[in-house]
């Protein structure tokens, strides 16, 4: 070849081997999701006799109540529909079609005819199955603030679960044995506290991989739980019988019909988590507190060379998280139960990780991930609570079989931070 | 404000990092800072910046000693760093980037008062002439206009002494032209000026004086109109240096690599080559030219095996070998010099001796059924290393031992062991001093000589220019441009590399 001088520009390929996998995907998805979506309809021929009632409290648990009544074949025709069009929509434009918008319209119809068609005839008592998904969403959404803090901070705290335990084994008996009820948090919030500098201190004074120091508090926190129940409260159990957290009505709030019940008479661990959640936003996206602490977890080197204090920050962001889920902790015993239970977070610390992701790393993003596990551990305890024809192991598998449905397929690409478990190293 | 340095010393384990270094630099004065990689300079950087503490020796800032606990002690003292890799949150905008750690702000919940620090951004960048969008995220800005952000974090917080280290590394020749005038420009305005480099000719267009570091100490201090390329060679490698090694024209035969609209995706799933074309035949050498980032790196991942081709065809020899494993291209006799040699090249905690037989080790005579041959392996890495002159005690050194030049050379001398149809070379010489780039590039012409057809891959114009036989230039994923040798001047090539054409 001779030095020739050709200025060579070749276009881009028109479709490449990803976009036409992608476009591929699409119709497959479309083709399964018109196929449930007629699956619905046969469904919906059976059961076109059943009826549902959908029971709301105007005012009070038990007093005068609105409902809405319904077939159930017709919830399984709406969920039919959603299902079928988004799937034929799919299949008629490819990949373009947001399928998951699809899926979040036609998601609340499938829900309502399985919920219904399982009651066979029984009313579903929705003010219950609200305001529980808010009560149940309360230690989730708290958990996943606190390992937000850390991550942002560049920190991987997997230790949730085992604040929980600690914190609810110890706020029940600090509030057992003083008689008031405040206490427990407080207690609660110190041990917290104190593991999160633990933690902070292995990871980055000795360098523990962050996820063997999380795995390590998790266990600790299980064993000694366990131990300090089979051993002493069990002996004892005037130190395991705290005084609970009543609910509160919010004056005037409360009073509004069928909203009142659901939002305005929760206990106070319902607001606080709802101002934890404002305040961390605006701390967290606002504040020159919010900045630093972001850009530790991004890019700890940039915070270091402008003189900001990473060690410092991480230090603080684990504690800080240790308080938030010890107190979150707390409610486990002083709520409903009444006195500790062993291994009584049953996962919930995990499950808050997961609804951080599901947030994208982002408080409000989490307090609406935790609700949806909250929800579903709330129609799950509706569901056995009315004793259907269902077995109770399934029943109670339900919010995890949600949590991997969610972390699994729901969640697209997310983008955590980028230097989240990384060790900082000045220099 | 004039800034001294007073005999630092710095010694890490093993290593007198800085010997008795004592440099200077006036108010309003640009001092170039030369040196190899290993010299020194980034130490001395360090130490300047508060990140490090010297052992001994004094820091005085308009003849006044200081001594600096943390980087922000420097940055109070006035000392403002641009960091070889840039210190900016990518996911951040500009305003946040430039105010991290002095940042504005209001209310007892310490609110960002990002309206003030956006007003100062912009008067600062109106001021200085650095064009930059006060609003933009650093992960979606150019490298040149990030520079001029972290130039602009220096000023926010009223530095009056900048270090810039390595600026011109991963700019393009037009966009270090714009580096300079802005350089002149805070010069005159009054701000002293450190550049840290280990280009010849940067030195000689920007700085008022130089002072070269050899080996932790200094070497000598130099005016730029009293010296020459050559003489400051000599003082950063101790002997004189032949700077473009000399080479016969290539007589190039048949087609060795075949391009036909290759198209590649990076690791996000953009297309990060788009469409090339482009064949390299026996016996030639074909430069790649281009700025970092240009799809280079997935270009010779694809051509390698290490990486999938999306669609287009690729062929060696006739053959395809689009998606063949790594192992198959190698065996195919394609030599791979990666970009990344602590990364893809060798393994640092293994010996001399297991790195040489990396690519060749499940073969005879190193192997046999699942035993190695370890006097084989010996014998053979023996034999590399006195052929490519390779400086280690022995060969059962572990290879992150060895300075940068020689593990080089290690990858050189294991993939030119064996026949080579093609040689693949990305950054061959980067980071390596003067006189292991000499020794590598007749290597290469060598092996060109010898019948092999090269593809060169470089960021630096210098080495482009050295040695190939046709410049390719790449731009946003494509070919903007093939030179010959007497087409590629470096005002043609630099046009061709800002995406002009």
């Amino acid at each position: 070849m001779t030095a020739a001088t050709a200025l060579v520009t070749s276009p881009a390929p028109r479709i490449s081997a990803a976009q036409q996998r992608a476009e591929r995907m699409a119709r497959v998805r479309g083709i399964i999701f018109a196929v449930i979506g007629i699956a619905a309809f046969s469904i919906a021929s059976g059961s076109m006799g059943s009826e549902v009632t959908f029971r709301f409290w105007i005012q009070e648990q038990g007093g005068a109540a609105w409902e809405i009544h319904t077939a159930a074949g017709l919830l399984w025709i709406l969920a039919g529909v959603t299902t079928g069009v988004g799937g034929l929509h799919q299949l008629w434009k490819g990949a373009s079609v947001s399928w998951r918008r699809w899926m979040a319209l036609a998601l609340p119809f499938w829900i309502a005819a399985i919920i219904g068609t399982l009651l066979a005839g029984k009313p579903a008592v929705m003010t219950n199955l609200f305001g529980g998904s808010l009560e149940y969403a309360f230690p989730i959404a708290m958990g996943a603030f606190a390992a937000m803090i850390c991550e942002r901070s560049g920190m991987l705290n997997i230790a949730i679960e085992g604040k929980f335990l600690l914190g609810a084994c110890v706020a029940s008996i600090a509030a057992s044995v003083t008689g008031l009820v405040f206490v427990g948090p407080v207690v609660a919030i110190i041990v917290g506290v104190g593991v999160g500098w633990l933690m902070a201190w292995m990871a980055i004074r000795h360098r523990v991989d962050q996820i063997i120091a999380g795995t390590v508090v998790n266990f600790g926190a299980l064993g000694l739980t366990n131990f300090v129940y089979l051993r002493i409260l069990q002996l004892n159990t005037d130190i395991n019988t705290p005084p609970t957290v009543e609910a509160i009505k919010v004056p005037l709030l409360s009073e509004i019909p069928v909203l009142g019940p659901v939002f305005f008479s929760g206990t106070p661990y319902l607001y606080i988590a709802l101002v934890t959640m404002v305040v961390l936003t605006y701390m967290l996206f606002k504040t020159r507190w919010g900045l630093r602490l972001r850009a530790s977890g991004e890019y700890p080197n940039a915070a270091g060379t402008v003189g900001v204090d990473v060690i410092k920050i991480r230090y603080r962001a684990m504690m800080l998280a240790g308080a938030i889920a010890g107190f979150a902790g707390s409610y486990l015993s002083l709520h409903s139960a009444g006195s500790f239970q062993m291994n009584m977070s049953a996962g919930k610390g995990f499950i808050a990780m997961a609804a951080m992701i599901f947030g994208g790393w982002n408080p409000i993003g989490a307090f609406g991930a935790a609700l949806v596990f909250g929800f579903s551990d709330a129609t799950q305890t509706l569901l056995s609570s009315l004793g259907v024809d269902v077995p109770p192991q399934i029943l109670t598998s339900v919010p995890y079989l949600v949590t991997i449905v969610v972390v699994a397929g729901l969640v697209g690409r997310v983008r955590g931070p980028a230097m989240a478990g990384v060790p900082y190293e000045q220099g | 404000m004039r800034l001294e340095l007073r005999e630092i010393t710095k010694q890490f384990p093993g290593v007198l990092a800085n010997d008795r270094i004592s440099i200077s630099a006036d108010r309003g004065k640009v001092l170039g800072l030369l040196g190899e990689n290993g010299a020194g300079k980034t130490t001395l950087m360090n130490i300047l910046s508060g990140l490090y503490r010297p052992d001994s020796g004094e820091i005085l800032i308009d003849g006044q000693a200081r001594t600096f606990t943390d980087p922000a002690d420097a940055i109070k003292a006035g000392i403002g760093m641009v960091h070889q890799h840039f210190m900016l949150v990518p996911v951040f905008d500009v305003v946040a980037s430039v105010a991290l750690g002095a940042e504005p702000v209001k209310g007892f919940l310490g609110t960002f008062d990002r309206a003030s620090a956006r007003k100062r951004v912009v008067e600062l960048s109106t001021q200085y002439g650095l064009d930059v969008d006060p609003g933009a995220r650093i992960e979606d800005l150019p490298v040149g206009v990030r520079q001029r952000v972290e130039i602009l974090k220096a000023l926010y917080r009223k530095s009056d002494i900048l270090v810039l280290d390595e600026p011109s590394a991963v700019l393009t020749p037009g966009e270090t032209e714009e580096l300079f005038e802005i350089i002149r420009g805070l010069a005159a305005g009054g701000t002293t000026v450190i550049f840290i480099t280990h280009k010849l000719n940067e030195v000689l267009e920007v700085a008022d004086t130089i002072t070269v570091l050899r080996r932790g100490r200094v070497a000598g201090t130099v005016l730029p109109r009293e010296t020459t390329r050559a003489e400051l060679a000599n003082l950063m490698v101790g002997r004189d240096v032949e700077l473009t090694v000399s080479r016969a024209p290539a007589k190039p035969r048949e087609v060795v690599l075949d391009l036909v609209d290759l198209a590649v995706r990076d690791d996000r799933g953009g297309l990060a080559v788009r469409g090339i074309n482009l064949q390299v035949h026996a016996g030639e050498i074909v430069a790649v030219a281009g700025v970092q980032g240009n799809g280079q790196t997935e270009l010779v991942e694809a051509i390698t095996g290490l990486r999938r081709v999306d669609s287009g065809s690729l062929t060696v020899g006739g053959e395809v070998v689009q998606n063949a494993t790594p192992r198959h291209v190698s065996d195919m006799g394609v030599a791979h010099i990666p970009e990344d040699r602590s990364r893809d090249g060798l393994i640092a905690n293994m010996t001399v001796a297991e790195n040489y037989i990396l690519d060749s080790y499940h073969r005879s005579p190193y192997s046999s059924g699942v035993r190695l041959n370890r006097k084989a392996i010996a014998e053979e890495a023996s034999k590399g290393v006195r052929e490519f002159d390779i400086r280690t005690p022995s060969v059962e050194t572990h290879v992150g031992a060895l300075s940068g030049g020689n593990q080089q050379k290690v990858i050189v001398a294991r993939e030119f062991s064996r026949p080579v149809k093609l040689v693949v070379a990305a950054q061959p010489t980067r980071g390596l001093d003067v006189g292991s780039i000499e020794y590598i590039h007749r290597r290469i012409i060598e092996q060109r000589d010898a019948g092999a057809a090269i593809l060169i891959v470089s960021t630096e114009l210098d080495e482009v220019l050295a040695l190939g036989d046709r410049v390719a230039v790449m731009y946003a994923g494509q070919i903007v441009g093939v030179l010959s040798s007497e087409q590629a001047t470096k005002e043609a090539v630099g046009m061709l590399m800002g995406g002009v054409h």
